[in-house]
């Protein structure tokens, strides 16, 4: 095998674990860079996105759980995987709009501290959740065969391996995890850096009093922020499932490589949330295969590297003084 | 308390002694003698973790055992003669449950808060041969016994083997004598092959035990060996790394969740296409979450639903008609560990824990659906058969079925002698 096709490997497996990351830090980071919260259910948000996505797309055997004891031997509407990438984001959109309004809201002036305690806490207390319901087995999420069929059109083969030049076999699902992310992220940024509803909650991030000083209800487009970060997890969810199996766990598994993502990136900034998770996917693929042994380390060797030299993160913007 | 026993003796006779044990012939030692007429069993399985629905099923399986030593039922009444039905040696038995987490410092704060704060006479669990090699040892300082569950590492009866501690589960050591015949007849000799393993004592020695029998038995030629954290989720690079390899077969050295995704992983990468996939140690909840990636893989079971004997469909039975569901292969051992220990307290008169150990030493026994089996004196390791099995294709799985069971391979072409394997590396420390 050529060093060419070695490293072209380490680029597509490294996009792609980075992708689920990008999904999970632009949302956090967002939440984190306009509203100063530090929401540590988004994991939660990414596991309801999960089990959501599971219950639109497929018909799950269930053989564990309060569900599978009150009689309930299967789960899910099974209308495809194209369905649940339009409904589940919707879905977890609303749950966010409720977390805010009726949790995050009564947190805001209150210490990092407190947001943290109260936002593990409801992670902890939805993954239990998950927990009694469906036991503790873990569910096979397959992967799609095929989206976007209707009608006539047997629409696009997107499970399986497919062959690349040069790379030789690969998973093709994982590709599409790469386009999906990269879709939705440029879908974010035009939304924040192009409309006027982006103005405003670019202006609230530097300086939210002068904001509503201006007379605009800053409220409003902060319930949509954290709606919109909701949703990416809920997106990370569905086309992160199928990567693996799926258990109430991988919600806490999958928060501190999202927060290190931030880290890196720098809060606040999309391009910094991308850029982040290229980083975080690059690195952990490279090691893998030079080093296998600093796989783990190496990640955090690299988020302390870039807190020492560049405390903001590689794109995030100096902290303005009031 | 432990110490507190061990400091007071066993002078009073406020119902201690362990039944049938006097006081002066069996002094205070660990949680013995016990005080009231409840003797408390700890089970201590991961509630949380990448082996977290083994330790589910496990869980199931002990509540049944103690259900059936106090009220009778299941192989209480047709496969242990020793066992009445009606608690041991007149004393109610009562459980208490603990979670390691699949980590073995929590495991150890667990059992220790069992043995400490709840008196608890035997502890039983594993799921992760860490977990189990840590609370053996504890147990062995303790002086409570440890019935193992799960546990694969040859370390476990091997070099970290204590006196206190028995284990029915078969080790990678076997896995590897039973699997390599299989697979070499399947696959044909001459081949390469490539290594994932778990990097922790089960993975090592899992990996290290694969390497001498494929090389030895099969004839096979190893081309690199690569750790894996536990508890990795993405194998993605790891495994475009072995399909890149040029070698001809992949063994996934992988268990639970781990398990399920690198099968579920490798398949969706196509390598099934370019390789040959073996996954040496598989079960039951770990398949069910993999679906249709086991298709055709190779692996060895601690026990399966469909092995066809008297003592297997009774505890299928007994199982379903309690939870409706299927056993998996940690439940039996569950259940089969608790009842082994009930049993020898029974023969010994006494919960005293070194005649309860003598008891247990070289015992044989043919009642827990694996055929003939030994209890080893000289590194406490089960001489019992090792199911080798295939995984099924999705459309030929159900609820409760999952493999093929291609041979059980009959433990007088397994194991090893007390100064050969693993057991060369064990020394069991004292009774007392």
């Amino acid at each position: 095998m050529s060093l060419l096709s070695d490293v072209l490997v380490i680029l597509l497996n490294g996009l792609q674990q980075g992708a689920i990351y990008v999904l999970l830090a632009v949302g956090l980071s967002i939440i984190l860079g306009t509203l100063k919260f530090v929401n540590f259910a988004h994991g939660a948000l990414y596991l309801i996105g999960t089990y959501a996505g599971l219950f639109v797309a497929l018909n799950v055997p269930l053989s564990n759980g309060k569900l599978a004891e009150w009689g309930f031997s299967s789960f899910g509407l099974d209308i495809g995987f194209f369905a649940a990438l339009i409904f589940v984001p919707i879905f977890v959109f609303g749950v966010g709009l409720l977390m805010e309004r009726y949790l995050a809201r009564a947190f805001y002036d209150r210490p990092d501290t407190d947001q943290i305690l109260v936002t593990f806490g409801l992670a902890i207390v939805v993954q239990e959740l998950f927990r009694v319901l469906f036991g503790s087995n873990s569910l096979p999420f397959e992967q799609p065969e095929r989206i976007l069929s209707f009608g006539s059109f047997a629409g696009l083969p997107v499970s399986g391996p497919i062959a690349l030049p040069i790379v030789g076999n690969f998973p093709q699902w994982r590709l599409w995890v790469i386009g999906i992310t990269a879709v939705l992220v440029a879908l974010v940024y035009l939304l924040v850096e192009y409309t006027d509803f982006g103005l405003v909650v670019r202006a609230g991030t530097r300086d939210a009093e002068m904001v509503r000083l201006l007379g605009i209800k800053i409220t409003r487009p902060y319930i949509v922020v954290f709606g919109i970060g909701a949703a990416l997890a809920g997106v990370a969810g569905v086309v992160g499932g199928p990567l693996n199996v799926v258990n109430p766990t991988i919600g806490t598994n999958i928060l501190v490589p999202a927060f290190l993502t931030v880290v890196i990136g720098g809060v606040g900034s999309i391009a910094g949330a991308v850029l982040g998770g290229i980083v975080f996917g690059l690195t952990t693929a490279a090691l893998v295969s030079f080093a296998p042994a600093w796989s783990q380390v190496g990640l955090y060797a690299i988020a302390a590297i870039v807190l020492l030299t560049r405390p903001q993160g590689l794109l995030g913007d100096e902290e303005v003084s009031p | 308390m432990a110490g507190l026993a061990g400091c007071t003796g066993g002078g009073d006779d406020s119902g201690g002694g362990g039944g049938g044990g006097g006081d002066d012939e069996y002094p205070a030692l660990g949680n013995f003698p016990i005080e009231g007429d409840t003797a408390t069993f700890g089970f201590n399985v991961p509630q949380s973790g990448p082996y977290a629905s083994e330790g589910e099923d496990e869980l199931r399986a002990y509540e049944l055992a103690v259900k059936h030593l106090n009220e009778g039922g299941g192989w209480v009444d047709s496969q242990f003669d020793d066992l009445s039905g009606d608690g041991v040696l007149d004393y109610t038995i009562d459980h208490v449950d603990g979670d390691t987490a699949t980590d073995a410092d929590q495991a150890r704060q667990s059992a220790s808060g069992m043995i400490q704060r709840d008196d608890a006479i035997m502890i039983s669990g594993g799921s992760s041969s860490a977990v189990a090699i840590a609370v053996q040892g504890l147990c062995q300082n303790e002086k409570v016994m440890f019935m193992c569950c799960l546990t694969h590492s040859n370390d476990t009866t091997g070099k970290d083997c204590v006196r206190y501690s028995f284990r029915e589960m078969f080790n990678a050591y076997m896995t590897g004598q039973a699997l390599a015949p299989v697979v070499r007849d399947a696959y044909g000799e001459d081949l390469q092959f490539y290594q994932l393993y778990a990097d922790y004592s089960w993975g090592q020695t899992q990996q290290a035990s694969m390497e001498q029998f494929m090389t030895d038995v099969a004839g096979w030629e190893q081309i690199e060996s690569v750790a894996t954290p536990l508890g990795t989720s993405d194998y993605s690079t790891y495994l475009s790394e072995a399909q890149s390899s040029g070698a001809d077969v992949l063994i996934l050295n992988h268990y639970g969740l781990d398990g399920a995704n690198s099968m579920q992983q490798a398949i969706d990468a196509g390598i099934d296409e370019d390789m040959e996939i073996i996954v040496p140690l598989y079960n039951r909840p770990m398949a069910e979450a993999a679906g249709g990636a086991i298709e055709g893989i190779y692996g060895t079971v601690a026990w399966d639903s469909q092995i066809d004997n008297t003592p297997s469909q009774e505890f299928t039975q007994a199982f379903r008609d309690e939870y409706d569901r299927t056993p998996s292969g940690p439940a039996q051992l569950a259940y089969a560990q608790t009842l082994q220990y009930a049993a020898a307290v029974e023969r010994a008169g006494t919960f005293y824990p070194p005649e309860v150990i003598r008891q247990l030493e070289d015992y044989e026994y043919d009642n827990i659906g694996m055929g003939a089996e030994t209890m080893r004196g000289c590194d406490h390791q089960a001489q019992r058969d090792v199911p080798v099995v295939q995984g099924l294709p999705a459309s030929e799985q159900s609820e409760g079925t999952y493999f093929n069971i291609v041979n059980i391979t009959s433990r007088d072409d397994l194991g090893y002698a007390c100064d050969a394997g693993p057991a060369a590396e064990c020394e069991l420390g004292s009774y007392e």
